[in-house]
């Protein structure tokens, strides 16, 4: 066949993609006969209503020089582990505000960090397109240092985002600037499985995000910025289980509901979404209107579900941190106007294990603990 | 007669053997081949998609799974939930003395720090 011929193939093939495309999205507009505030609504549900002093700010953990790019507790309640510009991992006791470690790396350009499943490793990746592990326990060097105990490497380009598999010390997933995810054995340092890449479902940009499924750990969801979160089942890293489209940006954060169900994304395009895992619905928009154009739009950069999945934190380029009812999809308090709040955009949110604190991170340099300070009723 | 460009050309034109394929146009076909295969992968897929969604339910069916979902769950941030309330989600506001300073924590309901 002729350069030509194959010339006229792809182009009547990429029309066809683009025509199903369309009568797809058209389709499931079709089966959107309500989104989680109108049906809440109709229910009767109304907002949640906080007192502005609730949702207190009651720890400031300083130590980082530069601005905190990533946060992640440790599985037991009161321990942190942070990145930032710096080029430090600090541990903390979120309870005390004491570091336990403070950790200098050979590559300062660290963006993502996560705590082991067992409390005594942490990881972190970034623009040195790898993941290094640190076991916590490990002697200290003549420096004062922690060594390295393994260093992942086999990613084409920038690591966005690292998540340890729950209640797999050894398994951990990554997400990359060279378009793919990869599911670690971190014992080995081998790589088991490559999700996206050459195969077509793949994502065709940065993957900035990931988050595995609790309650079934063989699936993850990951967010890029070719505006789509895709679903994965690690039994099959071909082909992506579904893409869900909506977003009009980067897809920052992706983080999954309590319930496991469903999973929420925050984006550049300044909304944070929810999507039914199983139909891949979208099931609601989180969305603030602004004053002024919209090129000022704040981006979302981190979001986290309370234990419930009542409320959700999202934070944003602005320094805001709503605090959305999950349910009638309204701002209910906003972190970014109270009494201590961060100066500077946050970016990353956790929640406790427990889930009685939300821990922020912020280029302000500072992360900061906020935990339910107010009357509690209990029924 | 013939212009001076077209004897021109007719010099130009090659002999009457094919003429051996160029490099480029070798990694040109390939390319394209395997972007085609991409794509009609990309077509069944959306394919399989479409008839999905022919026996899908609607979005009200998940909604309302969400909403049961958050019900019924001890939740330490919101100001009123279901039990029971653990005492350990007092901690933070609790006295804590750091063995670096003689900070002592705040009481709870207020947002200071000392």
């Amino acid at each position: 066949m002729s350069v030509a011929e194959l010339k006229e193939r792809h182009i009547a093939a990429t029309a066809t993609v683009n025509s199903l495309r369309e009568r797809l999205k058209q389709r499931r507009q079709l089966l959107l006969d309500t989104d989680v505030a109108g049906y809440a609504k109709s229910q009767g549900r109304s907002a949640i209503s906080f007192s502005p002093t609730d949702l207190v700010c009651c720890r400031i953990l300083q130590g980082h020089t530069g601005k905190v790019y990533s946060l992640d507790w440790a599985p037991e309640r009161n321990r942190i582990v942070s990145a930032s510009q710096d080029g430090r991992l600090i541990v903390w006791n979120a309870l005390t505000s004491q570091k336990t470690h403070a950790i200098k790396l050979q590559c300062p350009w660290v963006r993502t960090c996560a705590f082991g499943p067992n409390g005594q490793s942490v990881a972190c990746g970034g623009l040195d397109s790898a993941c290094s592990i640190f076991n916590l326990n490990s002697q200290v060097e003549r420096d004062g240092n922690i060594p390295v105990s393994r260093v992942l490497t086999g990613h084409k380009g920038y690591v966005y985002s690292c998540q340890y598999v729950p209640d797999q010390e050894t398994h951990l997933i990554t997400s990359s600037g060279d378009q793919t995810c990869v599911l670690w054995d971190v014992t080995t340092g081998q790589r088991i499985s490559v999700f996206g890449g050459e195969f077509p479902s793949g994502h065709t940009a940065d993957v900035l995000s990931v988050s595995i499924n609790s309650s079934n750990s063989k699936m993850f969801v990951s967010g890029s910025c070719d505006t789509t979160a895709r679903l994965w089942d690690t039994r099959i890293a071909s082909r992506a289980v579904r893409t869900y489209h909506g977003h009009q940006g980067d897809v920052n954060t992706v983080k999954f509901f309590p319930d496991g169900q469903r999973f929420g994304t925050g984006s550049d395009d300044g909304t944070c979404r929810l999507y039914d895992m199983r139909t891949g619905h979208q099931l609601q928009v989180y969305s603030k209107q602004h004053n002024g154009d919209d090129n000022d739009i704040p981006i979302v950069t981190s979001i986290a579900f309370s234990i419930s999945g009542r409320l959700l934190f999202a934070g944003y380029s602005s320094g805001d941190c709503y605090v959305w009812d999950t349910l009638v999809a309204e701002v209910v308090l906003n972190l970014g106007t109270v009494h201590n709040s961060h100066e500077s955009r946050i970016s990353c949110i956790g929640l406790s294990s427990d889930g009685s604190a939300l821990c922020t991170g912020s280029w302000d340099k500072n992360l900061k603990i906020w935990a339910f300070g107010g009357h509690r009723r209990v029924i | 007669m013939t212009t001076n460009g077209e004897e021109a050309e007719a010099l130009r034109r090659p002999p009457s053997l094919p003429r051996p394929p160029r490099t480029g146009d070798f990694l040109g076909k390939h390319r394209l081949s395997a972007a085609i295969s991409r794509l009609n992968q990309e077509i069944q897929y959306l394919e399989e998609e479409l008839n999905e969604l022919e026996k899908m339910a609607p979005s009200s069916a998940a909604c309302m799974e969400v909403c049961l979902s958050t019900e019924g769950k001890s939740d330490a941030l919101l100001p009123e939930t279901p039990g029971p309330e653990n005492p350990a989600w007092h901690r933070w506001f609790q006295r804590v003395r750091s063995s670096h300073s003689r900070k002592w924590w705040t009481h709870k309901g207020s947002s200071d720090i000392s």
